[in-house]
């Protein structure tokens, strides 16, 4: 295939977006806005189902690599800029395409309340976000990725802080920048020492001493860490939910949060051979897996209870990529982008019709919505991991990889964290759709169409992706360990998780969640974000100030004291200023007397009688 | 006919008035005129060391310093007619602005 397609999957977002960001008219007018980025969405979804189609034919072969010069410096150039479609980017593509598209169809109907002016500048962002992500996806090298990475961030940013007139959703905008930011200072420093190392962005890890290899990955993953939201950097996730939903289902839980994911996969080259990061991926999303999912069980928010459980499921990701289980990782990234966004669309249609986030004043929703009941309830254990559920296959594929490489702690803690996952998704179904009804809102109802469709969408994914998507995520990937055993290992999950929604059910209609309240609340209070706090103020700041007394008294003191000296001097010199035109003419007759009685007697010295 | 010394001896006696002009006279007129006698002291030297040669090359260049002269006396009287106007004095050290 030419480069046609690629170029549409990028060109027709930004199109959009430079469309909207000239025409203030046409953005201010609302739903044409919207209807304008939705359309550029699909066009750039239907690209990008045609190259993977075309790619499936493939293999793991590159199909498509377009490349331009970068800052050229003579016969070198920094960097290059394209894309490059190949076994790994292809199914990308069309996960961020599609979730976007449906999480675009779905706004229409959630954000029917808002103004037209709000709802013009909801879809320019998202546009924005399409572009920059679609362009993080296609790079064909970390520079690229990285420019996209902050692209994504930046849209972040803005959505988060949508409704920026309620002051926590803008403190909550400026932490997530700030969090994700600091740790990206890990990813530039490690892409300057590849860069430095190889002379180039690239992920091939030819002529690196791998103590460098280590050290140039393990930056790299502290910049996952604070996009993809592992412990402890994962304090700007509960806060971000503080955003429109279905930028929750698209930034926070689907696409942006994967990225970090995505980044390791896209560089497999380098972190495959780096031991060290490798261990220590494994024990980040491990701990990150379980500690998360008990917080997730300690919220009564059903936004703040899915976030957590979000970092939770990256941290099965992570883990198995620690675990050398490229494929596992990348397949539970693509699963989880389809169930979660389903997820967080059924909460936002559930907030929707009672207009509260608490769980335990929803209620008996199961008759009143049974649409989203049973969307949410797929979701639900697609999540819980119950078989044949999308979830099912892929976190079966996490632990396999677990247990394949004898990493036995790991391995308890993951499935720890199956248990308690289940027990969360239990209780929150319980709570919501069972029980009776204590909404503020007395009678609700089923959100309009747009909001209906896509959900159903994504259900059909959550339904059929594990099984229909993991052969060819196989053969895409080239690789053949991420083969589907459903061992006992796998009856023993199931086991796991049905027990974990028993006790979930129990949890909910027991009345513990009152008991679980004061925990959750803690949580959120988040001790964390006060150690950040007073780790900036006590250190960062305190050496900030030596450093600025130092730059005042002693650099700027040393400045200003050469300053005087020569102020002084001058008013000396300036007394030879008569203004007397005889007094300077005869200065110049004595001086040229000087010169031509100096020039003889110099002469007469070394040259001879005049 | 005249020798070379004659020349040398009459350029150094303007050049001594001219300068002695120049570091005596209060008066922006006088100032001038010494300069100008300077300036030709210079250009007697050019013409006559030209003519002892036996080349025309220091009577050119005598010409050009006459016409290069010209130029800077037109500077200079510009400049004194404004010191006349705006001090109603040519005395040079009534102008002590830019000091």
């Amino acid at each position: 295939m030419g480069t046609e397609m690629p170029f549409l999957v990028l060109a027709l977002p930004t199109l959009a977006f430079i469309i909207l960001a000239l025409v203030p008219q046409l953005r201010r007018s609302g739903k044409p806005a919207a209807y304008l980025v939705i359309i550029s969405s699909a066009a750039s979804l239907w690209a990008a189902v045609k190259l993977l189609v075309n790619q499936l034919s493939l293999g793991d072969e590159v199909q498509s690599e377009f490349l331009i010069r970068w800052l050229p410096n003579g016969g070198d150039s920094l960097t290059d800029v394209g894309w490059l479609i190949d076994g790994t980017s292809a199914p990308m593509l069309v996960v961020v395409g599609l979730v976007a598209l449906c999480v675009q169809v779905y706004s229409l109907g959630y954000l029917d309340e808002e103004s037209p002016e709000g709802l013009g500048r909801y879809f320019t962002w998202h546009a924005l976000f399409v572009f920059s992500m679609q362009s993080l996806v296609l790079a064909p090298n970390l520079l690229q990725l990285f420019m996209g990475w902050e692209l994504v961030g930046l849209c972040s940013y803005l959505l988060i802080g949508f409704w920026w007139q309620k002051p926590e959703a803008a403190r909550a905008s400026v932490k997530a920048f700030w969090v994700t930011k600091a740790a990206d200072g890990g990813l530039l420093l490690g892409l300057i020492i590849l860069m430095g190392a190889t002379g180039g962005t690239g992920w091939n890890p030819e002529g690196i001493s791998s103590g460098t290899l280590n050290a140039i990955t393990l930056l790299l993953f502290v910049g996952v860490m604070g996009k993809s939201a592992q412990m402890p950097l994962h304090i700007w996730l509960p806060d971000a939910m503080q955003g429109p939903t279905p930028v929750s289902a698209l930034l926070h839980a689907a696409t942006m949060v994967a990225a970090g994911v995505f980044l390791i996969v896209r560089g497999w080259p380098l972190f495959e051979v780096s031991s060290l990061t490798l261990s220590v991926m494994l024990w980040v999303g491990c701990i990150t897996a379980f500690c998360a999912a008990v917080f997730a069980l300690l919220q009564d928010d059903v936004k703040k209870m899915l976030a957590f459980s979000t970092c939770s499921q990256l941290g099965y990701m992570i883990a198995a990529l620690g675990a050398g289980g490229m494929a596992a990782g990348y397949f539970h990234l693509t699963t989880h982008a389809f169930f979660k966004a389903l997820l967080f669309l059924g909460a936002g249609s559930l907030i929707h019709a009672v207009g509260t986030n608490s769980m335990s004043k929803m209620g008996g929703l199961a008759k009143k919505m049974p649409f989203t009941f049973v969307l949410f309830t797929m979701g639900s254990l697609a999540l819980a991991g119950i078989f044949p559920f999308a979830g099912f296959y892929s976190k079966d594929l996490v632990l396999e990889t677990l247990e394949h490489g004898h990493h036995t702690i790991p391995l308890v803690l993951a499935m720890g964290g199956v248990v308690v996952t289940a027990t969360y998704v239990g209780k929150s179904l319980t709570l919501i759709f069972f029980g009776s009804n204590n909404s503020p809102d007395a009678h609700p109802h089923e959100g309009p169409i747009t909001m209906l469709v896509p959900m159903a969408l994504l259900g059909s994914l959550t339904l059929g992706a594990g099984f229909l998507l993991l052969k060819p995520f196989q053969s895409l990937l080239g690789n053949d360990d991420a083969v589907f055993h459903f061992t006992t290992l796998g009856y023993i999950g199931l086991g796991l998780a049905v027990l974990g929604l028993a006790v979930g059910n129990w949890v909910a209609k027991g009345g513990s969640v009152k008991a679980l309240k004061p925990m959750g609340d803690f949580i959120l209070s988040s001790p964390l974000d006060r150690l950040y706090v007073t780790i900036w103020r006590r250190v960062l700041l305190a050496g900030g100030k030596g450093m600025a007394w130092v730059d005042r008294y002693l650099v700027d003191g040393a400045m200003n004291a050469l300053g005087w000296l020569f102020v002084i001097l001058g008013n000396k010199a300036k007394t030879i200023q008569t203004s007397r035109v005889d007094n300077y003419a005869t200065t110049v007759v004595a001086g040229a007397a000087a010169i031509c009685l100096s020039s003889i007697v110099l002469w007469t010295l070394f040259v001879g009688a005049v | 006919m005249a020798g070379l010394e004659m020349w040398l001896y009459l350029s150094a006696l303007l050049f001594a008035i001219g300068l002695y002009g120049v570091i005596t006279r209060r008066s922006a007129v006088a100032l001038l005129l010494s300069i100008e006698l300077m300036v030709n002291a210079v250009n007697i030297n050019f013409a006559a060391f030209g003519w002892s040669r036996g080349d025309y090359t220091g009577q050119m260049i005598a010409l050009f310093a006459v016409a290069l002269t010209v130029a800077e006396v037109a500077v200079g009287l510009a400049i004194l007619i404004q010191l006349s106007r705006t001090h109603k004095s040519t005395e040079l050290n009534v102008a002590t602005e830019l000091k």
